[in-house]
């Protein structure tokens, strides 16, 4: 039987959004025995919903309620109303994320003290170090089922777009060349199939081989009958005490019923644009600019990856479209080394597309048409691609802010998502672009396409971690610098970017605070 | 159904004139597929006379005349015949007699479209034998709902359209299949493999 916790119940942990962050926190509170509700925006897919077709599930999981991009990237042109491309959905984004699990660098966790001032950067280190997260990470690892050595999975077998990247980076004189570590089963794993290499990664997993809180985190917590999942749930406000202590959350149901969940603690794990806009939905006479936001950084230093994409013409066919879509990455360039004109580094991660998205990627926006365009199209046997993800500096002014007059159907402000490339992310782009011209010649290609930016599926640091109070939005823990009761659970929490794909480090992160909320609810401290 | 265009671009609808979104028509929502393709689509928004009979207003030289604009868009000359085109601009146009919005936009459209043609050529855009003169023209009107209602229709038509996969090498959905694990995933002979697969330590 489905647990089911009355509304009234204030001993509750809630937790909003059940992705890689809230799916993973619930279940890891749900098994030391903490009661919590999931209160998650979209429908419950199942493995039968998952189709490999590119726009149909485009259309089924995408988050595509009102936002808009603005800022200096092609995207406020291009993609006006889709800054970013994620799920809404229960197990949010990890339905389609791609299963790359690197940890980050430890450099990466001291941006601040690697780099210095940067001009026009608002960098900071972040509270923790790698040593801290290291133990996390392996559970992570563990639970989630990443290749490699925590696991002892091998990496996976390497596809033929991988084998194009892979041979040319060897003969450009790379050496950190590996098809994982990816949270895709290798072989049987956790009741879960090895991969079939049937692509479309990021449509969703038909078999479920890759990790997904979607069939692990959340049906385990539910089985433990200390969970609550109530999909269609979209939280509109998150309501406080005279103390200023969160008491609970105003959500709407999916026939449009308000209702109000009383809470002890609320985690807030959204996604770093839905989580800071309801922090900031969520002001009241008390917290004028937003809740936890005495800072002024709630919305701020979003990050979403340096990123771009290359595609070449190869002499031979390489089907990319055949097998996993992500599994192999080149890391030589990940390293912070200043001398190639930027701070810090970026991932190579091979990507292929299918024909329909590639169609509408290759030259993006309405002026992406024409013969060029035909010609390149009708070669998609003979293309290979790659991803280019490298860290995104934080910036003040690359923000969520809520919209003045615009709703979306619930009521709510619409999000306003802006983004300006640093100097750092436009040199670190072209430096990428010319180390994969020279990795696609390398193999024989006389005709290679750049790609920008795409909409953004790695959204990261709108309630910053920090040391200082004044400096971020959320303390080691991730627990609100303004209000002790109060969680971020998701990558917003994030200091830095890094060059790596962020679901393992959020993951891990969740681990750990699931722990220390565990201790501080047992101590009676929460 | 293959050709799913009605159910993947919202219905948003634009002032053919001012190619400027009414707020009505913003609020109505801009979220979906156009918006990742940076398509101001003209899609049928119905007035309260959308379901009156009208005469069929399209001459066949329209229907010519669009089919050309259409392979101009995408042109992929030897490799594809016109088939997918025709396709394309018969769904649009069958739209029009339901929505008279798209129908004025198109009418519009070709009407403006040949007089710039006339105005700059001296002949109708179907007589320009240059495709770079007629690429020209249409780069000038790239952004209005016209083109972007072609164009989007071609996206789906002809790049996704299960028909013409094979042409272009792309084999769909593959799960059906045990997707690739024994079917070619790793078939390249042109390069190395994965090291492993030779015995070789990784």
């Amino acid at each position: 039987m489905a647990t089911k916790f009355d509304l009234n119940d204030d001993s509750l942990v809630v937790i909003v959004g059940s992705g890689a962050g809230g799916g993973t926190l619930a279940n890891e509170l749900a098994q030391q025995g903490i009661r919590s509700v999931v209160l998650e925006a979209g429908k419950r897919f199942t493995l039968d919903d998952i189709e490999n077709d590119e726009w149909s599930m485009f259309s089924k999981i995408s988050w595509l309620d009102k936002r808009y991009s603005s800022g200096g990237w092609h995207g406020a042109k291009n993609h006006p109303t889709l800054p970013a491309w994620i799920v809404k959905g229960v197990g949010g984004s990890t339905v389609h994320w791609a299963g790359v699990a690197l940890r980050l660098q430890e450099f990466e966790f001291k941006t601040k003290t690697t780099h210095g001032e940067i001009k026009g950067a608002n960098i900071l280190d972040w509270p923790i170090s790698l040593k801290d997260l290291e133990p996390y990470y392996a559970q992570a690892e563990m639970k989630m089922g990443v290749t490699g050595k925590t696991t002892g999975m091998p990496h996976l077998p390497w596809n033929n777009d991988f084998r194009v990247l892979a041979e040319g980076a060897r003969r450009m004189g790379m050496n950190e060349i590996s098809s994982g570590p990816m949270a895709i089963n290798s072989v049987d794993r956790d009741g879960r199939p090895a991969c079939q290499q049937i692509g479309f990664c990021m449509q969703g997993c038909k078999v479920g081989a890759k990790w997904s809180t979607m069939y692990r985190e959340i049906p385990l917590a539910e089985k433990t009958g200390k969970c609550e999942v109530r999909p269609n749930s979209m939280v509109l406000k998150i309501e406080h005490d005279k103390t200023g202590k969160v008491n609970g959350v105003v959500y709407v149901d999916a026939d449009g019923k308000i209702h109000k969940q009383k809470a002890r603690v609320v985690c807030v794990a959204g996604n770093s644009i839905e989580s800071p806009r309801l922090l900031l939905n969520s002001e009241s006479s008390m917290f004028k600019d937003g809740l936890a936001n005495s800072s002024g950084e709630v919305g701020r230093n979003y990050m979403c990856h340096t990123t771009a994409g290359v595609y070449g013409v190869m002499p031979e066919p390489v089907n990319m479209h055949r097998g996993t879509s992500v599994a192999g990455l080149v890391s030589d360039q990940s390293h912070n080394d200043p001398s190639r004109g930027f701070v810090s580094g970026y991932m190579l991660e091979k990507l292929s597309l299918g024909l329909p998205f590639l169609s509408a990627f290759l030259v993006p926006g309405p002026t992406g048409w024409g013969r060029g365009v035909a010609e390149a199209l009708e070669k998609y046997k003979y293309m290979s691609g790659v991803w280019i993800c490298g860290e995104d500096l934080a910036q003040s002014q690359n923000r969520i802010t809520l919209h003045k007059t615009e709703k979306d159907k619930y009521g709510l402000p619409a999000s306003v998502v802006a983004k300006t490339p640093h100097i750092n992310d436009v040199n670190m782009t072209n430096h990428a672009y010319k180390t994969m011209k020279n990795i696609y010649e390398s193999v024989g290609s006389k005709e290679i396409y750049n790609l920008p930016a795409y909409p953004a599926s790695h959204n990261m640091g709108t309630n910053r971690m920090s040391e200082k109070p004044r400096d971020g939005v959320v303390n080691k823990w991730g627990q609100a610098h303004d209000v002790k009761n109060l969680f971020v659970s998701d990558g917003s929490q994030f200091t830095s970017s890094g060059s790596e794909n962020p679901t393992l480090t959020i993951v891990a992160l969740a681990i750990r605070q699931a722990e220390y909320l565990g201790k501080a609810l047992k101590s009676g401290e929460l | 159904m293959i050709f799913n265009w009605e159910n993947l671009i919202p219905k948003i609808s634009v002032n053919f004139i001012t190619n400027k979104l009414s707020r009505r028509q913003i609020l109505k929502g801009l979220f979906s597929s156009s918006a990742f393709l940076g398509l101001t689509a003209a899609g049928p928004i119905k007035s309260s006379l959308a379901n009156a009979p009208k005469p069929f207003v399209f001459k066949d030289e329209d229907r010519t005349f669009l089919i050309q604009i259409a392979k101009d868009i995408y042109p992929h000359d030897d490799f594809l015949d016109d088939e997918p085109y025709i396709e394309v601009v018969d769904g649009i146009l069958k739209e029009t007699s339901t929505d008279e919005v798209l129908r004025s936009t198109l009418l519009v459209g070709l009407s403006a479209l040949n007089k710039d043609s006339k105005a700059t050529h001296g002949q109708p855009y179907v007589k320009i034998s240059s495709y770079g003169a007629r690429e020209a023209m249409l780069r000038r009107i790239e952004e209005g709902a016209f083109f972007q209602k072609i164009r989007g229709g071609l996206l789906f038509g002809l790049y996704n359209n299960v028909k013409l996969f094979p042409k272009f090498g792309y084999e769909g959905s593959s799960w059906e299949q045990g997707g690739y694990i024994d079917r070619g995933f790793s078939d390249m002979t042109w390069l190395p493999q994965d090291p492993r697969v030779k015995g070789d330590k990784k």
